[in-house]
């Protein structure tokens, strides 16, 4: 199967240049786009159409830091999911347990600002396990180890940034 | 009556149709620029309001509006709120004049059915403005080829589906089912021509939608969509005339001419205060009396604040969906009927900290934006591409009633997906599944799309079977979903039961229906529909010839030259649809590989069209990933 990297034509790399991916999905996206093939037979607008929904999918796995390192690890010969990595250290657990009850009673309680902060602060905490995972990625050889340690992290993170974004939903 | 889509001295125009809750338009693209039609009632805008007469005939615009309150169980307005929702959907318990047809069985409970002296469905009824707007259109255009017809950001798959099977039993070519904000903001990019970052307020008659995106080299891209499906004028009306209804004396009781007269006033009321500071109106009382309801704009604000507030909420969202804050925004364009009311303008305001934009119409600026896209459709040097998003994720129920989130909202469209299942009990040769769309972590909570069973698994000890499941939605945002067992390969029978809208076969009966001829017109109608595709594609095989004729090997254009002629002897000499169809399909799959290989060479010069620059850029970094495989292959774990 073909890479995320490969179908979008930018180097397999942690630290991608956003831009630069926003670009190449743009100028792919005006090659295959089913609109650009409004007019033509049918099995080219099937194939169109499926051209355009690898290139958007890989465009997604290579913007979200988590699929992105993921890709990358497959790459290593290393395919991990959620469900086969090793688990976050119990401090890091701990941590973000007690986030999710602060932001569960935040969320209860109806306070906005409460939950804005928890938002940002999980935001924030995000970031800073992005930039470690992007530091690791540029080591050479590539701590994999390492790597996966964060990864576990950045998970955890992210269900707590997603339901933070799900209580903000709500009020 | 359907025949006359082909005037064969006259080149077919591609048409773009607003389908609004309140009024609808049809546009054009002439020397490149948008223009609304004439519809029949003389203006531009035509009421989306269809009358049911006792003797059969059916009334489209103003005079079925004129129908409203003399006649309103005959009259449906709004039907648009009604788009694929079921019979005991909420909005059938709202405030309002028409009624609805109890079902007889959970086949026609699947749609809501008003109750005119018949019943009918909001597909035909919404059929109904559409076929007007098409003979408005044929008569000042003589042809019409296909149309784009807009929806609100915010419908879900069932009422896409419903706004395209209206299309289809309109007799029109449906070429793509466009958000109306990204209508919108096309509208106002092509006119502006200015890059940038900018957010969509849409408030229509019945529904809401906020869009963010950013506009870049012809690209318009949507960051993020939200709104609400069910909020809008209507909804102010609603405020209004409860409060009218309890002036006039009006009992728990609703009797519909009451209620129309109600909702009739409150949006005279709301209209008046767009430019007064208070209006008033003389409506009749209880015993014969008459009183002078009066509303100041302070009252209406007053009586519109929740409504804001739940469209503020959805602005907010799309902002941090899109992870952008309002600040960073360059403009905001204000669409739909409902932003002329000033309290809206200056809560936009508030809300996003700068003043709102409305120099194009804000009535018509959908219906311009649907014809610049049909007219881009049709086109093929187009330089403008709409990349919009699913606008509510898509999902599967899981064992204990959870959901599967496969696909999030806001993706980007066309999208793909992939989740695989187990079995649960040993020997299990079937499997449920529920489709489902919605943000709620409940399948009960989100919007039921559909069930899908699969049979003809092999039997085998429970979790071993591996059911991979994709769900994927077009660039209209309309779903599609496979699935395979992967441990044996073997392929399963799948059948579809969609949880609400109508069946193709249903569909098919109603076009039948309404065809004078029935099955003979419409044989005749696919024998010109096919004839114009078939023309459609000689013209696309030609092209192609002209500029991708080296990507064939001689073998194969020989096999290419005899299909096109082939085809072009059926569209002369065809007197029924399923020879042209014939040669379609030889032609479709004489060019199949090349297409792929065209294709091929389409994605290469998309990639070699970054600058050398960037090329030496990434060749310095892919000191990366890529050094690292090839110096540790073979050696990973």
């Amino acid at each position: 199967m073909t890479s995320p990297f490969e179908l979008l034509g930018v180097p397999s790399l942690f630290a991608l240049d956003e831009q630069e991916l926003e670009k190449r999905h743009r100028d792919l996206s005006r090659a295959l786009h089913p609109d650009r093939y409004a007019g033509r037979p049918s099995s080219e607008r099937r194939e169109a159409l499926s051209r355009a929904i690898s290139v958007n999918e890989a465009f997604r796995k290579l913007r979200d830091p988590i699929s992105r390192a993921e890709a990358l690890l497959s790459q290593l010969g290393r395919d991990v999911s959620e469900t086969n990595q090793p688990r976050p250290e119990p401090s890091l657990l701990m941590r973000v347990m007690e986030q999710r009850e602060e932001l569960s009673s935040a969320r209860r309680a109806g306070e906005r600002a409460r939950v804005e902060a928890l938002a940002a602060q999980a935001n924030s905490a995000a970031y800073e396990a992005t930039e470690r995972m992007a530091d690791a990625f540029s080591e050479d050889p590539i701590p994999v180890e390492q790597v996966l340690k964060v990864l576990g992290e950045l998970r955890y993170l992210q269900r707590l940034k997603e339901e933070a974004g799900a209580a903000l939903d709500e009020l | 009556m359907l025949l006359d889509i082909f005037d064969p001295k006259a080149a077919p125009r591609a048409i773009g149709i607003d389908l609004g809750t309140t009024n609808s338009i049809v546009a054009y693209v002439r020397d490149g620029a948008p223009v609304a039609l004439t519809t029949c009632d003389g203006g531009a805008l035509l009421p989306s309001v269809v009358h049911y007469g006792s003797n059969g005939a059916v009334l489209v615009g103003r005079a079925a509006k004129a129908q409203l309150t003399r006649a309103p169980g005959r009259t449906v307005a709004s039907v648009k709120r009604f788009m694929g929702k079921g019979a005991a959907d909420e909005e059938t318990t709202r405030l309002g004049a028409v009624s609805f047809a109890t079902p007889q069985d959970d086949e026609q409970a699947r749609s809501v059915r008003f109750d005119v002296g018949r019943a009918v469905t909001p597909v035909e009824v919404s059929a109904e403005i559409l076929r007007s707007l098409k003979q408005s259109a044929l008569d000042q255009l003589r042809a019409v080829g296909g149309a784009v017809l807009t929806v609100p950001a915010y419908f879900d798959d069932a009422q896409r589906q419903a706004t395209k099977d209206a299309g289809r039993l309109a007799g029109l070519e449906v070429l793509r089912l466009l958000n109306e904000p990204t209508a919108a903001a096309l509208a106002y990019g092509l006119e502006q021509k200015q890059n940038g970052l900018f957010a969509v307020y849409d408030l229509g008659g019945g529904t809401f939608d906020v869009t963010i995106l950013r506009l870049e080299d012809g690209v318009f891209q949507v960051k993020s969509s939200g709104g609400d499906s069910a909020l809008g004028g209507d909804d102010m009306d609603r405020a209004i005339a409860q409060r009218l209804l309890l002036q006039m004396g009006a009992g728990d009781e609703r009797v519909p001419e009451v209620v129309a007269l109600a909702l009739s006033a409150a949006r005279e009321l709301k209209h008046a205060l767009t430019n007064a500071a208070e209006a008033s109106i003389e409506l009749p009382a209880k015993a014969g009396a008459t009183i002078i309801a009066k509303l100041s704009r302070d009252e209406l604000d007053q009586l519109i604040e929740p409504l804001l507030e739940r469209t503020g909420k959805a602005c907010r969202r799309a902002l941090r969906d899109a992870g952008v804050e309002a600040g960073a925004l360059d403009g905001v364009i204000l669409v739909g009927g409902s932003t002329r009311v000033p309290r809206v303008r200056s809560f936009v305001a508030e809300l996003f900290g700068k003043a709102p934009r409305c120099e194009l119409d804000p009535e018509l600026v959908v219906a311009y934006g649907a014809a610049l896209q049909a007219d881009l459709l049709t086109r093929d040097d187009a330089e403008v591409l709409l990349l919009d998003v699913l606008p509510l994720s898509l999902g599967i129920e899981t064992m204990g009633g959870g959901v599967d989130k496969i696909l999030p909202r806001n993706t980007t469209i066309p999208a793909g997906a992939r989740s695989t299942f187990t079995t649960y009990a040993d020997n299990q040769t079937g499997f449920e599944l529920h489709v489902v769309q919605g943000e709620r972590e409940l399948a009960a909570d989100c919007r039921s799309l559909a069930r899908f069973s699969l049979r003809g698994i092999p039997p085998m000890p429970a979790g071993m079977a591996r059911l991979e499941v994709e769900l994927s939605v077009d660039e209209n945002s309309l779903l599609k979903v496979s699935a395979r067992e992967t441990t044996t390969g073997i392929a399963q029978e799948i059948s579809v039961q969609p949880t609400y809208g109508l069946s193709d076969d249903d569909v098919e009966r109603m076009l039948i229906e309404a065809l004078d001829h029935g099955e003979e017109d419409l044989e005749r109608r696919r024998l010109v529909e096919t004839r114009v595709e078939g023309e459609r594609l000689l013209l696309a095989t030609h092209k192609g010839l002209a500029s991708d004729a080296d990507l064939l090997e001689p073998a194969e254009r020989a096999e290419v030259d005899v299909a096109l002629s082939a085809l072009r002897d059926a569209i002369a000499s065809a007197a029924s649809a399923s020879p042209v169809q014939a040669a379609i399909d030889r032609l479709d799959h004489a060019t199949h590989v090349w297409a792929g290989r065209r294709m091929n060479r389409a994605v290469a010069q998309a990639i070699a069209g970054r600058s050398v620059s960037d090329i030496e850029q990434s060749v310095k970094h892919a000191d990366g990933v890529d050094a690292h495989v090839a110096r540790h292959r073979g050696t990973a774990p």
